[in-house]
C-alpha cells in the first residue's frame, strides 16, 4: 500500500502528468513540423528527385537513321545496331596484357594500342573498339566477363553501313565517326544535305528497376522515338556501278585528269546515274584525299565547247532563223573584232548544211548561223534551257555556272558563247539542257530524289517538285536530233565511235579549251565531252560523258563517245528498250 | 434478471395487483441468436483469399516483368543479329563482287542488245555473239606510289657552250658534260 502511494506521488497528479505529455508530444510534433517546412516549403525538387533516382532508369530509345536507297530499293547506306567497347582503366589495369591480347583477337584491335589504353592512368573511361556489330560486342564482352576480366563495357555506337562502297559514294556522301553520345556526324553528300530528315528523334523511357527487372506498378513514361525516313533515290545503283567503271577506264586509258557521267531518263528527268571519277570509298573514305568528297558533276565547272552548239542551234531553227538544210558557206577562218576564230581542222570555203556545221563541228559556221540571233536572243534561249541556274537536285555545294550578263555579254562573248566558250556549266545542268532536245522541246528539272523530301535548310526536292517548261518547239528539237544523227555517221560525222549497233543515236562531241586550275586561264589542256540520246526518233535516255584534260590527244569524239556508247547499250539493254527499227537520217551535210 | 426498474419498487404500495397489472413494461427485445460461425468463417475467407489473391498477382507481375526484361533482351539481341546478317548480305551483293564473280564465271558484257520477241519469234537489234574484247575492266587500279618514294627528277642544267668546251665535247651531247664539268655552286647544291 506504502508502495503503491510514493509510486503515485512520484507521478504526481494525473494533470501534471498529461501537461508533461502533451509538452513532449508538442516539441515532437514542431520538430517533424519544422522538417516538414524543410523538405516542402525550401527545396522540395532537389529531395524529389533524390527519390526518383533511386532506382529510376533513364534510357535513350535510339531512333533508327533512314536509309538511302537506289531507285529498286536496293541501299546505297544503311544503319546497324552498334556499339563501342569501353574500358575502366582503374580496374582493367591489373590484368591489362591479357585483356589486350583477348580483345585484339576478338575485335581485331591493335594490341600495343589497347594495351596502352588499359593502362591510362586516372582515367576512367577508354574507348577500345567504336562502332563494333551489335552481336560481336555483346558476345565478346560475355565472353570477356566469364574469364573474368572486370572493367569492359559496351555504350551504343550506331554503325552505318555502305555495302557498295565507292558506287554512288560522290553523291552518298558519309557519316563520320559518331558523337560521344552516339549522335551521327553528316561529313558530305546526301548524307549532310538530309541530314534531318533522315535522323529522326531520339526517344526516352523512364521506369523504375529493382534487380534488374522494371517494377510492374512503378513509375513508367514512354516516349516513342522517331525514326528518320528513308531517302529513295532516283540512282539505279548497278548502272551508277557500271557508269563508274566505264568511266574510271575512260580517264586512266586517256591520261586524264577527271571525267563525269550522268544518264538521265529522257521522260521524267530522273537522274539514273551521276558518276566522277576520282572518288572515294564510303566506307572507307579517310583513305581518300579530303578534296575527293564532293560531287563534282554538279560542284564543278567547266567550259562545254562543242556540245552547246546543238543548243545555239535549235534555238535558231525554234526562233524560225534557219532549218536543218539551210546552207552555209564556212570559210577556213573567220576575222570578228579582231580575233580569228578557227575550226579545228584546216580546210578551205566549204559548203555545209546546218546539218553539216553539227556533223563536222564547225565553229565558224555556227558563228555564222548565230547572227541571225537579235540581242539578248541567244542568252534567254540558254537561260531557258537552264544554263547559269542551279538544279537544286539535293546536292550541297552546287555551282550555278556561268553565265555572261548585262555589260559582260559583248558582241565577242556572244561568238564564244555560241559554239560553247566563254560560259560555264556542271554537268547534271548540260545533261538537262541537251535532255531537252531529246524531249521534244520541253526541259525537265533533273531529280535525284524519288517523290519529295526535305533537305535540312528547308526546301522540298524530289521527283514531285520538277517542273516541265518548253524552251523550243516540237519541230526545233526534231530537226536538231536528226542533224545530231549525223555525227555519228561515219562518213559524214565525227563521232563514229559513239554508235549503238542496231540503234538510232544522236549525239554531239565537245572539245572545249579548258581554265587550268593554277592560272586561271586557257592552259592549253582540254575538255572533252559527248553527250546523246538514244534512240534517236524516240528517246529514252540522255547521257553526258565528260573527260577532263586527256593527255593522249583525243577529243570528244574518240575519248567520250565510246564510252557513251558502251553506256548507252547497257542502259537500253538493261531497261529492255528495243531499237525502233526505222531508218537513221540521211541529213545531207553540203551542198 | 427482472425487467422491472427498482425505482419503481419505492412507491407506495396499495393496489398492488392493479398497479402491477397496468404497469408498462419494455418488451423484452427479441434476441436472434443467430449462429456466428459463419459469418466470421466468411469475413476470414474473404481476407485470406484477398490477402492471398493480392499477393499471387504480384507475383505473376513480377514474374511477367522478369519474363519481359527477358524477352526485350532476347529481341534486341535477335534484331542486332538481323541487321548484322543483312549488313553481310549486303556486301555480298555489292555490285563489284558479283561482277567479280561472274568474270571468273566466264560471263561477259555483250557490245549490243538484241531482242527476241517470243510471240511472233522476231529478232531484233543487233545479234552478234558476246565477247570479252573491249570488256571493261572492273578492277581497282594499284594505288600509285607515294610522293616519297617518286621525288621530281633533279635536272643539270648543261654548261653554256663556250668556245673551247664546244671542241671539246661531241655536238649535242651536252649532259656528260654536265656532270663532269658543272662545279658551279648551284650544280653542287642541286646534286646534294
Amino acid at each position: 500500500m506504502s508502495r503503491q502511494r510514493r509510486l503515485g506521488r512520484l507521478r504526481g497528479s494525473p494533470l501534471f502528468r498529461l501537461r508533461i505529455g502533451f509538452v513532449l508530444i508538442a516539441m515532437v510534433l514542431s520538430v517533424f513540423s519544422v522538417r516538414l517546412v524543410q523538405l516542402q516549403g525550401i527545396d522540395p525538387r532537389s529531395y524529389a528527385r533524390m527519390a526518383a533516382e533511386e532506382g529510376t532508369v533513364d534510357v535513350v530509345l535510339p531512333a533508327t537513321r533512314g536509309d538511302i536507297l537506289d531507285r529498286n530499293s536496293e541501299p546505297l547506306a544503311d544503319s546497324v545496331d552498334g556499339l563501342m567497347v569501353v574500358a575502366d582503366p582503374l580496374m582493367t589495369a591489373e590484368r591489362a596484357p591479357e585483356i589486350a591480347t583477348f580483345l585484339s583477337k576478338r575485335l581485331e584491335v591493335d594490341y600495343f594500342d589497347t594495351l596502352e589504353r588499359l593502362r591510362v592512368e586516372g582515367s576512367r573511361f577508354q574507348y577500345l573498339a567504336r562502332q563494333v556489330p551489335a552481336t560481336l560486342a555483346k558476345e565478346v564482352v560475355d565472353d570477356a566477363d566469364e574469364l573474368g576480366y572486370e572493367g569492359i563495357s559496351t555504350r551504343r555506337d550506331p554503325v552505318r553501313a555502305y555495302p557498295s562502297r565507292d558506287v554512288a559514294a560522290n553523291l552518298v556522301g558519309f557519316l563520320g565517326t559518331p558523337r560521344k553520345n552516339g549522335a551521327a556526324r553528316a561529313l558530305a553528300g546526301l548524307e549532310d544535305t538530309f541530314n534531318g530528315y533522315l535522323a529522326g528523334r531520339d526517344g526516352e523511357a523512364r521506369y523504375e528497376v529493382s534487380a534488374g527487372n522494371r517494377i510492374p506498378l512503378g513509375d513508367n513514361t514512354v516516349t516513342e522515338a522517331v525514326d528518320g525516313e528513308d531517302l529513295t533515290t532516283t540512282i539505279d545503283r548497278d548502272l551508277q556501278w557500271y557508269a563508274q567503271r566505264v568511266l574510271r577506264q575512260t580517264v586512266l586509258g586517256a591520261r586524264a585528269d577527271s571525267g563525269h557521267a550522268v544518264i538521265m531518263d529522257r521522260r521524267t528527268g530522273e537522274l539514273l546515274t551521276v558518276a566522277d571519277y576520282p572518288t572515294y570509298d564510303a566506307s572507307e573514305p579517310y583513305d581518300a584525299a579530303e578534296g575527293l568528297y564532293k560531287s563534282a558533276a554538279l560542284t564543278d565547272v567547266f567550259e562545254p565547247g562543242s556540245v552547246e552548239k546543238v543548243l545555239t542551234l535549235s534555238s535558231l531553227i525554234d526562233a524560225g532563223k534557219v532549218t536543218k538544210r539551210t546552207r552555209f558557206r564556212v570559210p577556213g577562218s573567220l576575222e570578228r573584232q579582231n580575233r580569228t576564230i578557227n575550226d579545228y581542222w584546216e580546210h578551205g570555203l566549204l559548203n555545209l548544211t546546218l546539218a553539216g556545221i553539227v556533223a563536222k563541228s564547225s565553229n565558224i559556221g555556227t558563228v555564222l548561223a548565230a547572227d541571225e540571233f537579235g540581242r539578248g536572243e541567244l542568252r534567254g534561249y540558254l537561260t531557258r534551257f537552264g544554263l547559269g541556274q542551279r538544279t537544286d537536285i539535293g546536292v550541297g555545294g552546287e555551282t550555278k555556272g556561268l553565265l555572261p550578263k548585262g555589260e559582260m555579254w559583248t558582241d565577242q562573248t556572244e561568238d564564244r558563247i555560241a559554239f560553247g566558250q566563254g560560259l560555264s556549266v556542271n554537268a547534271v545542268q548540260m545533261a538537262a539542257a541537251v535532255n531537252t532536245i531529246a524531249n521534244g522541246g520541253v526541259r525537265i528539272d533533273p531529280s535525284l530524289v524519288q517523290g519529295t523530301a526535305v533537305t535540312d535548310d528547308g526546301t522540298e526536292v524530289g521527283t514531285d517538285h520538277a517542273t516541265r517548261n518548253r524552251v523550243i518547239s516540237e519541230d526545233a528539237a526534231r530537226q536538231t536530233a536528226q542533224m545530231m544523227e549525223r555525227v555519228i555517221d561515219p562518213e559524214a560525222g565525227v563521232a563514229p565511235g559513239a554508235a549503238v549497233p542496231g540503234y538510232r543515236v544522236a549525239g554531239k562531241t565537245g572539245t572545249a579549251q579548258r581554265v587550268g586550275p593554277e592560272c586561271r586561264c586557257y592552259d592549253g589542256s582540254f575538255t572533252v565531252s559527248f553527250a546523246g540520246f538514244a534512240p534517236a526518233d524516240d528517246p529514252r535516255f540522255t547521257i553526258y560523258v565528260v573527260v577532263h584534260n586527256p593527255r593522249n590527244g583525243g577529243g570528244g569524239g574518240s575519248v567520250a563517245g565510246p564510252a557513251f556508247s558502251k553506256l548507252m547499250s547497257y542502259t537500253l539493254r538493261r531497261y529492255g528498250v528495243p531499237p525502233t527499227g526505222t531508218r537513221p537520217s540521211r541529213l545531207p551535210v553540203e551542198w | 434478471m427482472s425487467p422491472v426498474p427498482q425505482l419503481r419498487s419505492r412507491l407506495p404500495r396499495f393496489a398492488e395487483a392493479a398497479v402491477e397489472r397496468a404497469r408498462l413494461t419494455v418488451v423484452p427485445r427479441r434476441r436472434t441468436r443467430a449462429p456466428r460461425v459463419p459469418f466470421v468463417t466468411l469475413v476470414s475467407t474473404l481476407l485470406l483469399t484477398g490477402v492471398v489473391g493480392l499477393l499471387l498477382f504480384n507475383t505473376s507481375m513480377q514474374q511477367a516483368s522478369f519474363a519481359a526484361t527477358a524477352l526485350e533482351e532476347q529481341a534486341s539481341n535477335l534484331s542486332a543479329r538481323e541487321q548484322t546478317l543483312e549488313m553481310e548480305l549486303e556486301r555480298l551483293r555489292d555490285p563489284q563482287r558479283v561482277a567479280e564473280a561472274a568474270r571468273r564465271q566466264g560471263l561477259v558484257i555483250p557490245s549490243a542488245p538484241a531482242f527476241l520477241d517470243l510471240e511472233t519469234g522476231e529478232v531484233s537489234g543487233n545479234v552478234a555473239p558476246a565477247t570479252s574484247e573491249g570488256d571493261v575492266n572492273i578492277a581497282a587500279p594499284p594505288p600509285g606510289r607515294p610522293a616519297e618514294l617518286d621525288p621530281d627528277p633533279i635536272r643539270l642544267e648543261p654548261p653554256r657552250n663556250t668556245g673551247r668546251e664546244a671542241g671539246l665535247g661531241a655536238p649535242g651531247n651536252g649532259e656528260p658534260r654536265a656532270g663532269g664539268q658543272g662545279n658551279s655552286p648551284r650544280d653542287n647544291e642541286r646534286r646534294r
